[in-house]
C-alpha cells in the first residue's frame, strides 16, 4: 500500500463494496453475525433460538445449532475457530463445537437475559454481560464462573477483551463505559460516566490502545483510553434505539464499519471521518456487522423486517 | 492515568498468599515458562504437571510408566516448546509440551540435581547438569554425550579424572556438589565450587577463562538475573552475594580475549584472578544477622530489582525479599512447612513457593482499590488540595460546562501498531513460541430427556433407564442450584477441581469495608429495580436516547420475566 500523509488509505481510488449474496435461513430477526478468526466460517445468531454456521467461502449452510429455549442476542468465536459461544434470553450461555454442531457446555449463573459475550484471545476465558447488570467471567475448561462483577446500574450492552486478555471493556445503558482488570475483576477506569446517552456498544481496537464506543445519540467515538479523551467522531448514521454493533475494517485501508437503523451499512474513513459508502439492501435495521479477517468481505444482519444475512465484497 | 495504573499492576513485590495449588502426587519443584503463562511442576512420582497459571487449572500432564522416581528439577526451553526434567533415578527426560510426548531419555551416572537448557539457539540440544556427586557437565541431548567441566584450576582436564573425582574432590575431601549456570546468551558458564570460587568457563571448549573469589566456604547456588546484568551467589557461610556482571552481554568471549591480551605478562591463577576481577564486581551481601539462617533457592525478581532468598531451616516457610540497595523489605511467612523451591513470576509481582507437603503457594500483592477509577474526572493526588469553588457553584442554573475536546481530530490514529513488549528482550527464536496450551472445555453431562408418552418398555429395561436419568437429574440440578458445585465430570483434573473449589474462595479478593457497604446498597437498589417492569424503569429518562425499552436486539423482554424473583 502506498504510504500516506493524512489518510492511511492509499491514493488509489476507493473500490466500493457490492452486494454478493443474501443468506435467508432464519425465521425471526437475526441478532448477530461474526466471522471466525481464521475466516473459514461465519456464524449468525437469531431470535428464532438457533445459531447457523455458514461456510465463508461457499456461503452454504453447514450447521443449524438448536438448544436454546429463547432467542440469541450475541455470539463469539474462540481464537482457534473451533468453538462458538452464544448468549441467550434463556439466561444461559452455550459453548458449541463448530465442527460437529454439538453443544459442549452450558454456562449458568446469570439471573436475567444474557446480552453480550466474548472469548479472550487465549480462549481460556469467556466474558458475558447481562440484563442483570453484572459482567461475568467464566473459565472455558470447567464452565465455572470466576468473577461476578456488579458492573453497572442498568443492562450491560457490550463486553470485549483487549489484545492480551488482561482488560475487559464494558458498556451499559446507564451511560457508562468501564474498564476492568481480568485477573482481579477490579475496576481500573471509568471512561464515560454520563447518564446519557446510553452506551450501546464498546470494543477495543486491534492493538488494544483505543476503544470504539457507540452511543444512542447517533454517534460513534474512538477513545484513547489511556488519556481518557476521544479522538474521532463518526456520525451520519441512525442509532437511537438498538444496540447496533460496529467494527474496524483493516484488510484494505482503515475504516469504521457500522450498522444503522436506517437499514444501511455505513463505512467511514478512520482518519478523516468522512462517510465513504452506504451499503443499501436490507429491509430493516442493520443490527450487526462483521469484517472478514483477511478478505475484503463484510457480513451484515437485519432485524425482523429483514431476517437475512447479507454478504458484501470489494472487487479486487 | 490508566497506563500508569496498568504498569503499577506489574510492579512491587508480593505480600500475601493468594492461593495454593494442590496435586496428587505431591509436587517438588517448579518452573515458569518464559512468559509466565504456564507453570511446570515436577512431582514425586516422576511425572510433570503443567498448570495454566491464569486459570490455575491443570493444562497438561507429562508422564510415562518408565520413570517413577521423584523429579529433582524442571526447566523450560526458551520457546516453551520443550521441558527438560531430571529425576532421582539418574534420568534426564526431554518432553514435547504440545503433544505431551517424550522426545528423549538419557541416563547419567549420577543423580542430577539441577538442569538448565543452554540459552543460545544454536546449541539448543545442549544442557547443563549439576549432579549430586560429580562435577557439573554439559550433556548433548541428541546423542547423550557428556562433557565434564572443570571445578578447580588445579585439576588437569582429562577423562581419567572422572573416576577419581567421583567421590572425592581435589585433596581427597568428600565431594560437595558444585553449582553452575549459563550466562544470558549461553556462551559462558559460571561455576561455583567448594573452595568458594567462581570459575568463568568458555562454553565451547571448557577452558577456564577467569576466576573470582567469593568467600572461603562452599558456593551452593549461582544464579543470573534475567537481563544477565547481575549474578547471585549463595555460600555455605549464610551470605547471599550480588555481583554486577562487567562483561558485555554480547561478544563476551571477545571481551575476555581482550582482557587476556592485556594481561599477557601474567600466568596461571594470577592471570585468572585479574581477569576475574574485570568480569564480576561485588555489590553487597545479604544475610540475616539475627537468626543466621542458611539460605536456599536465591533468585531475582523479574527485572532484577529485588533479591529473594528462601530460608533453608526446617519447618519454616520464610521468604526474604531485599532491594538491591541492601534493605530487607519483606519477610513472607508461610505455614510451618519446609520450603523446597521458589520462583518469581517473569512478569507480575508473584512468587510461587513449594513446601515439603507438596503444596504450591502463590504469593501476590494485596488487592488495592483504585478510587480514581470510579469516574473519569477522579484523579489520585498525593497531597491534600483545598477546593476552590467555581463562581457558579451554587447558582440555580450554572453555566453549562461544555467539554471541549482539545484534541486535533485530524491527527492520524494508528489502530494496528503494537508496541514491542520491552519486558522480553529481542529473541532469536527459531521456533514459534508456545505461550498457551489450547483450552478444551470439559463436556457437560447429557441433559435429561423429556419423558415421551410411549408404551412403557419391559420393566427391567425401564429400571436401567431410570437410574442414569436420576443421576443425570441430580447433576443438572446441581448445576442449576449452585454455581460452585463440584463438576461431576472432571476426568484428569478431578483432584484439582476440588481444590480449585476451595481455593476459589481464596482467589476472590476481599473487598474493603467501604466497598462491601457500597455493594450492599447496590444490591438493595438492584433488587428493588428488578421487580419493576422494565418499561417503568426507563420512564424517568426524559431525553431521547434512553427511550429504549427496545434495548434488546429487536425484541422487547417478555412480560413473564418481569414478575420473576431474582435468583441469588
Amino acid at each position: 500500500m502506498a504510504t500516506s500523509t493524512n489518510s492511511s488509505n492509499s491514493s488509489q481510488p476507493y473500490k466500493p463494496y457490492r452486494h454478493l449474496k443474501t443468506l435467508t435461513a432464519h425465521n425471526l430477526a437475526v441478532s448477530c453475525v461474526k466471522f471466525s478468526n481464521d475466516g473459514t466460517l461465519l456464524a449468525s445468531g437469531s431470535l428464532d433460538k438457533t445459531l447457523i454456521i455458514w461456510s465463508s467461502a461457499t456461503l452454504s449452510l453447514l450447521h443449524r445449532l438448536t438448544g436454546h429455549s429463547e432467542g440469541i442476542s450475541d455470539i463469539a468465536w474462540s481464537s482457534d475457530s473451533h468453538y462458538v459461544c452464544s448468549a441467550s434470553d434463556d439466561r444461559t450461555l452455550r459453548i458449541w463445537d463448530a465442527n460437529t454442531g454439538d453443544c459442549v457446555k452450558i454456562l449458568r449463573g446469570h439471573t436475567h437475559i444474557v446480552f453480550c459475550v466474548n472469548f479472550n484471545p487465549q480462549s481460556n476465558y469467556i466474558v458475558s454481560g447481562s440484563f442483570d447488570e453484572t459482567v461475568r467471567v467464566w473459565e472455558v475448561k470447567t464452565g465455572k464462573c470466576i468473577h461476578v462483577i456488579k458492573a453497572h446500574d442498568m443492562p450491560v450492552t457490550s463486553v470485549h477483551f483487549n489484545r492480551d486478555g488482561s482488560l475487559i471493556v464494558s458498556g451499559s445503558h446507564d451511560g457508562s463505559c468501564k474498564i476492568w482488570d481480568t485477573n482481579a475483576g477490579a475496576l481500573l477506569k471509568t471512561l464515560i460516566d454520563d447518564k446519557l446517552p446510553a452506551v450501546s456498544f464498546a470494543r477495543f481496537s486491534p492493538n488494544g490502545k483505543f476503544i470504539l464506543v457507540a452511543t444512542l445519540n447517533n454517534t460513534l467515538k474512538l477513545w484513547n483510553y489511556a488519556t481518557g479523551k476521544f479522538l474521532k467522531i463518526y456520525s451520519g448514521h441512525e442509532n437511537k434505539v438498538y444496540c447496533v454493533t460496529s467494527t474496524f475494517s483493516v484488510t484494505n485501508g482503515r475504516y469504521i464499519v457500522s450498522g444503522s437503523e436506517d437499514r444501511c451499512v455505513y463505512l467511514w474513513d478512520l482518519q478523516m471521518r468522512n462517510l465513504i459508502q452506504k451499503l443499501e439492501g436490507h429491509t430493516d435495521t442493520v443490527i450487526a456487522v462483521s469484517c472478514h479477517p483477511r478478505e475484503n468481505k463484510i457480513a451484515s444482519a437485519g432485524l425482523d423486517g429483514d431476517r437475512t444475512v447479507r454478504i458484501w465484497v470489494q472487487d479486487s | 492515568m490508566s497506563s500508569n495504573e496498568l504498569m503499577a499492576l506489574n510492579e512491587g513485590f508480593p505480600e500475601v498468599i493468594e492461593e495454593f495449588l494442590e496435586h496428587e502426587p505431591t509436587m517438588k519443584c517448579v518452573a515458569f515458562n518464559r512468559r509466565g503463562t504456564l507453570l511446570a511442576a515436577g512431582c514425586n512420582d516422576g511425572s510433570c504437571v503443567i498448570w495454566d497459571f491464569e486459570t490455575r487449572g491443570i493444562a497438561k500432564e507429562l508422564r510415562d510408566d518408565e520413570c517413577s522416581s521423584p523429579i529433582t528439577s524442571v526447566c523450560w526451553s526458551r520457546s516453551g516448546n520443550r521441558i527438560l526434567v531430571s529425576a532421582v533415578d539418574r534420568s534426564l527426560t526431554l518432553w514435547d509440551v504440545m503433544s505431551g510426548t517424550r522426545t528423549t531419555r538419557i541416563f547419567l551416572l549420577q543423580t542430577p540435581l539441577q538442569v538448565s537448557f543452554c540459552p543460545s539457539s544454536s546449541n539448543s540440544s545442549l544442557c547443563l547438569v549439576c549432579p549430586v556427586s560429580c562435577t557439573p557437565m554439559i550433556v548433548d541431548l541428541n546423542n547423550g554425550n557428556t562433557t565434564l567441566l572443570k571445578i578447580s584450576v588445579l585439576e588437569k582436564s582429562n577423562g581419567l579424572n572422572h573416576a577419581a573425582s567421583r567421590n572425592k574432590g581435589p585433596g581427597g575431601t568428600p565431594f560437595t556438589p558444585a553449582a553452575a549456570c549459563f550466562n544470558k546468551h549461553g556462551n559462558l558458564i559460571y561455576l561455583g565450587n567448594s573452595k568458594g570460587k567462581i570459575l568463568v568457563i568458555d562454553g565451547k571448549d571448557g577452558e577456564v577463562r577467569a576466576m573470582v573469589h567469593v568467600s572461603d566456604s562452599v558456593v551452593k547456588n549461582v544464579v543470573f538475573s534475567r537481563n544477565g546484568q547481575y549474578l547471585l551467589t549463595n555460600s555455605y557461610e549464610r551470605i547471599i552475594r550480588i555481583y554486577e556482571n562487567l562483561l558485555p552481554l554480547k561478544d563476551e568471549i571477545k571481551a575476555l580475549d581482550e582482557l587476556d591480551e592485556n594481561q599477557k605478562d601474567l600466568h596461571g591463577i594470577e592471570k585468572l584472578n585479574v581477569v576475574g576481577s574485570k568480569c564480576l564486581t561485588l555489590i553487597r551481601g545479604f544475610k540475616d544477622s539475627v537468626t543466621k539462617v542458611h539460605w536456599k533457592v536465591p533468585c531475582f525478581s523479574r527485572d532484577g530489582e529485588w533479591v529473594v532468598g528462601g530460608s533453608a531451616s526446617k519447618y519454616e516457610h520464610k521468604i526474604y525479599i531485599w532491594n538491591r540497595e541492601g534493605s530487607l523489605v519483606r519477610i513472607l511467612e508461610g505455614p510451618n512447612e519446609t520450603l523446597l523451591d521458589l520462583a518469581w513470576h517473569p512478569v507480575r509481582p508473584i512468587i510461587v513457593s513449594v513446601s515439603v507437603t507438596g503444596v504450591v503457594y502463590i504469593w501476590a500483592k494485596h488487592y488495592t482499590e483504585y478510587w480514581s477509577a470510579l469516574s473519569p474526572d477522579f484523579t489520585d493526588i498525593d497531597v491534600n488540595e483545598d477546593l476552590v469553588e467555581e463562581e457558579d457553584e451554587f447558582d440555580l442554573n450554572p453555566r453549562t460546562k461544555v467539554k471541549i475536546s482539545d484534541v486535533d481530530e485530524d491527527e492520524e490514529v494508528d489502530i494496528m501498531k503494537v508496541e514491542k513488549d520491552t519486558t522480553f528482550s529481542d529473541s532469536d527464536m527459531s521456533q514459534e513460541e508456545l505461550c498457551y496450551l489450547p483450552t478444551i472445555p470439559i463436556p457437560d453431562p447429557p441433559e435429561p430427556q423429556v419423558p415421551e408418552q410411549q408404551v412403557p418398555e419391559p420393566i427391567i429395561q425401564e429400571q436401567q433407564v431410570q437410574e442414569p436419568q436420576d443421576k443425570i437429574l441430580e447433576f443438572s440440578s446441581n448445576l442449576v442450584d449452585n454455581n460452585k458445585s463440584d463438576s461431576p465430570l472432571s476426568e484428569i483434573a478431578k483432584p484439582n477441581i476440588d481444590d480449585a473449589e476451595g481455593t476459589r474462595c481464596k482467589r476472590m479478593r476481599k473487598p474493603s469495608q467501604k466497598m462491601l457497604e457500597l455493594q450492599e446498597q447496590k444490591a438493595k437498589k438492584t433488587s428493588k429495580v428488578k421487580k419493576k417492569p422494565l418499561a417503568e424503569e426507563t420512564s424517568d429518562d426524559a431525553d431521547a436516547g434512553a427511550e429504549g425499552t427496545q434495548i434488546k436486539r429487536g425484541q422487547k423482554p417478555s412480560k413473564k420475566d418481569k414478575g420473576k424473583e431474582p435468583q441469588v
